[in-house]
C-alpha cells in the first residue's frame, strides 16, 4: 500500500506541476505578446513566438523524451517486469527517468557512420524531413482556451489558421518523405525496402485519415480546430458535453487506427520490421538515428494532442458544462491553466494508450495492413460520413448525432462484452484437444 | 511427439471486425499495468511463494536479491580444515586422477616428525578449467574436498584469479571423524592439545552420502521433500 500511496502523491503532484506549467505558459505568451506591442508588432507574434518556445520546446519535446523512458517502464509494468532502473541517482531509480540522459549521451557520443554509396544530401536530409513535420504539426493543436493574461488576450496554440484540419493533413503527408528518402538514400535493399513499405502503408492510410475527420467537420461546421474544441464544450447529452467521441465513435476509431499507422509503431510497424528488414533507418547511427527513434515519440504526443482536441473534447473537463466550469474561477489565468493541464492530462492518457496498443498487438502481415486500410477504415469512414451527413441533415441540433453515437458505443460494448463470455464446455473442449496431441 | 496446430474456428462477425477482441485485449493489458504500476513489488527471493494478488511482477533484481541455491549445489570448492586449521586431506591424488577436466595440481609432501602421513604442499584448482562434475568429492576418501560453498565462481578481471591455491581453498566448517588415522595413531606430528581437541569434536564416519554431517549443513533429502510438499499445492 505505500506504493499506492506514493504514486498518488505523484500523480497529485504531476497534475498540480501541469496547472502551474501550464499558468507559466500563459504568462510567458502574455508578456511576449505585451513586448510585441511595445515594439509595434501584432500581440499574436509575440504569442506565437512564446507558444513556440512554451509549446512545442517544452511540451511536446519533454513528452516525448519522457516516452522514450515510458515505453520501458510501462511496457515492464503491462508485462509483470520491473524495467529499467539501473541507473541510481542518490541511491533512487526516480522510475528510470534518468536513462533519458544516458539515451541523449549515447545517441550523440556514438560514432556516426555512413555508407560509402549513399546520397549525400538526402542522406543527410532525412532525417530532419521525418523530424520537422511531425513536430510542426502540433503548431496548430490548441492546448488552452483564449483568456485575458497581463492585458492580452492569448491562447496556448500557435497558430489558428482557418485551415486547420487541412494543415495537419498536408504536414501529416510530408513526414511521409523523410521515411522513403531515408530508405532511398542509404542505397541499402533493406532500407529501400522499408522506405517503400513506409510510404504505400502511409499514402494507403492517409485516405481513410481524411475520410474520417470529413464527419467532426460537418458536426462542427469548422476546420479550425479551436472552434471545434470551443463547440465541444456545448452539452449534448445532459452534462456531457458534445464531444467528439460521443457523437463520432466510428470516425474517432478510423481515425485513431489511421493515424497509428501513420505513425508507424507496432502492430503498424512494417516499415521498420526490426526482426525481418530493420528498415528505412537501417543505415543510421548517432544522432541521426536518434533524431528518426524520437520523431517517432514527437510522432505520439502529436497524435495524443490531435486525438485530444478532435475526439474527447480538448481542455473542457468533459462531464463539466464548459459554462459551470469557467465560473468556477475568479482569475482567468487559473481558468486558462487548469484548463491546459486538463487538456495535457489526456494527452499523456491518450500517450499511455498508444504505448498500451504498441505492446497489445503483435505486428500485422503486410497483405493484412492494407486489407485493413481499403477493405474495413475506408468503407468504415465512408458509412460514418453517409451517417453523420444524413444525422446533421436531419438534426442540426446535434442530438439525433449524439444518440447515434450512443447506439454505436453500446454496440462496441456488447460485442467486446460478449467477446468475454465463451461458450460454455469451450475450456474442456480445449483441455480434450490439447490432450490429444 | 509431432505438433499440428488446431484447426481455426469459423470466424465469426465479432472476431472478424477485430476490434471486439482487441479491446478485451487492451483491458488485460490495463489490469496488468495498474496492479504493477500501483502496488509494490514482494521482493522474496522465493519467486513461488511470493504475495502476487496485487503486484503480478516476478523479477528477481539479481545482485541484491538472490534465489537461494537447492540443497545439494555443487558450488565452489573447499578443502575441509581439521580443528586445528590444517586441511584434512592426506595428498593421495585421488581427487586429481579422478577430475575429468584435469585441473587439480598436488604436490605431496612429508608431514615434519611424521615418518607415514603426507599433506599437500601445494593444492591448486583452476576454477576455469573445472566442470563441476563433483567427481573429486566423490573420489575422496577423506572427506577432505567439498563443493559445498553455494558460491558460482565469482567474476575476475584476470585469468590468474580464477587458480585457487591452497591457502584460499582451505575455508569452511572444521570437520573430524573418529576414524581419521592421525586421531587413531597418535600422529607425531599434531601437537597433543590439538589432537585432544580434535578427538572431542570427532564424529562417527557417516555411513551414508545424505547424512547432514557429510553434506551441506541443513542438507538432507527428508527435509527437502518435506519442504517442497507444501509448494506443490
Amino acid at each position: 500500500m505505500k506504493r499506492f500511496y506514493g504514486m498518488a502523491i505523484v500523480i497529485g503532484a504531476v497534475l498540480g506541476g501541469l496547472v502551474a506549467l501550464s499558468a507559466g505558459f500563459y504568462l510567458a505568451a502574455g508578456a511576449l505578446a505585451g513586448l510585441a506591442v511595445r515594439l509595434g508588432a501584432p500581440p499574436s507574434y509575440g504569442a506565437a513566438l512564446a507558444n513556440v518556445l512554451t509549446l512545442m520546446l517544452v511540451l511536446v519535446m519533454v513528452l516525448a523524451s519522457l516516452l522514450t523512458v515510458a515505453e520501458r517502464k510501462w511496457s515492464a509494468a503491462m508485462q509483470d517486469r520491473i524495467g529499467a532502473n539501473r541507473i541510481k541517482v542518490f541511491g533512487s531509480a526516480i522510475g528510470g527517468i534518468p536513462y533519458l540522459l544516458a539515451d541523449a549521451l549515447k545517441m550523440l557520443t556514438k560514432e556516426n557512420t555512413v555508407p560509402a554509396t549513399r546520397s549525400r544530401l538526402l542522406f543527410e536530409l532525412a532525417p530532419v524531413l521525418s523530424f520537422v513535420p511531425v513536430f510542426a504539426l502540433f503548431a496548430v493543436v490548441p492546448v488552452g482556451p483564449q483568456v485575458t493574461v497581463l492585458g492580452q488576450k492569448v491562447a496556448l496554440a500557435v497558430f489558428s489558421p482557418d485551415a486547420g484540419i487541412l494543415y495537419v493533413f498536408a504536414l501529416a503527408s510530408l513526414s511521409v518523405y523523410g521515411t522513403a528518402l531515408a530508405g532511398w538514400a542509404s542505397n541499402n535493399k533493406l532500407g529501400l525496402l522499408g522506405g517503400v513499405r513506409a510510404a504505400s502503408q502511409m499514402i494507403s492510410y492517409e485516405v481513410s485519415l481524411g475520410l474520417s475527420l470529413v464527419g467532426v467537420l460537418m458536426a462542427y461546421r469548422s476546420l479550425r480546430l479551436d472552434e471545434i474544441v470551443l463547440a465541444q464544450g456545448e452539452p449534448a447529452l445532459g452534462p456531457v458535453g458534445a464531444i467528439g467521441f460521443l457523437l463520432q465513435p466510428l470516425g474517432f476509431l478510423v481515425f485513431f487506427a489511421s493515424a497509428f499507422a501513420e505513425t508507424k509503431r507496432a502492430p503498424f510497424d512494417l516499415p521498420e520490421g526490426e526482426s525481418e528488414i530493420v528498415g528505412y533507418f537501417v543505415e543510421y547511427s548517432g544522432m541521426k538515428f536518434g533524431m528518426m527513434f524520437l520523431a517517432e515519440f514527437v510522432e505520439i504526443v502529436i497524435l495524443a494532442g490531435l486525438v485530444t482536441a478532435l475526439f474527447f473534447g480538448g481542455w473542457h473537463p468533459v462531464v463539466i458544462p464548459a459554462e459551470t466550469f469557467r465560473g468556477w474561477f475568479d482569475s482567468p489565468l487559473l481558468y486558462g491553466a487548469v484548463s491546459a493541464a486538463i487538456f495535457v492530462a489526456k494527452m499523456v492518457v491518450l500517450c499511455w494508450l498508444q504505448l498500451a496498443i504498441r505492446w497489445l498487438l503483435p505486428r500485422f502481415r503486410y497483405d493484412q495492413v492494407q486489407t485493413l486500410c481499403w477493405k474495413m477504415l475506408l468503407p468504415a469512414s465512408l458509412a460514418n460520413i453517409f451517417v453523420t451527413g444524413a444525422a446533421v441533415l436531419l438534426d442540426p441540433s446535434l442530438q439525433l448525432l449524439a444518440w447515434i453515437g450512443v447506439a454505436e458505443i453500446a454496440l462496441l460494448a456488447a460485442l467486446t462484452v460478449a467477446a468475454g463470455r465463451a461458450p460454455a464446455g469451450a475450456t474442456e473442449a480445449h483441455g480434450a484437444h490439447a490432450a490429444e496431441h | 511427439m509431432p505438433y499440428s496446430l488446431p484447426q481455426d474456428k469459423p470466424v465469426t462477425f465479432r472476431e472478424r471486425i477485430y476490434l471486439p477482441e482487441v479491446l478485451r485485449g487492451l483491458a488485460v493489458v490495463t489490469r496488468h499495468f495498474l496492479r504493477n504500476a500501483f502496488f509494490s513489488r514482494d521482493a522474496n527471493p522465493d519467486v513461488l511463494a511470493r504475495d502476487r494478488r496485487l503486484n503480478l511482477v516476478t523479477t528477481v533484481q539479481y545482485p541484491e536479491e538472490r534465489v537461494a541455491y537447492p540443497p545439494g549445489y555443487r558450488g565452489l570448492h573447499r578443502l575441509v580444515p581439521r580443528e586445528d586449521g590444517k586441511p584434512r586431506c592426506v595428498a593421495c591424488y585421488m581427487c586429481a586422477t579422478a577430475c575429468p577436466a584435469q585441473c587439480i595440481y598436488i604436490e605431496a609432501a612429508e608431514v615434519p616428525g611424521d615418518p607415514i602421513e603426507k599433506y599437500p604442499f601445494r593444492f591448486v584448482i583452476d576454477e576455469l578449467r573445472c566442470v563441476v562434475c563433483g567427481f573429486c568429492v566423490e573420489a575422496c576418501p577423506k572427506d577432505a574436498i567439498r563443493m559445498d560453498t553455494g558460491e558460482h565462481a565469482p567474476a575476475t578481471y584476470t585469468r590468474a584469479e580464477q587458480v585457487w591455491d591452497e591457502k584460499r581453498l582451505l575455508r569452511g566448517p572444521a570437520v573430524s571423524y573418529q576414524s581419521d588415522p592421525w586421531l587413531e595413531r597418535e600422529a607425531p606430528g599434531v601437537p597433543a592439545a590439538d589432537l585432544a581437541r580434535m578427538r572431542g569434536a570427532a564424529r562417527p564416519f557417516p555411513g551414508n552420502a545424505a547424512d547432514e554431517y557429510s553434506q551441506t549443513p541443513g542438507f538432507s533429502p527428508r527435509a527437502l521433500a518435506a519442504e517442497a510438499k507444501p509448494r506443490a499445492r
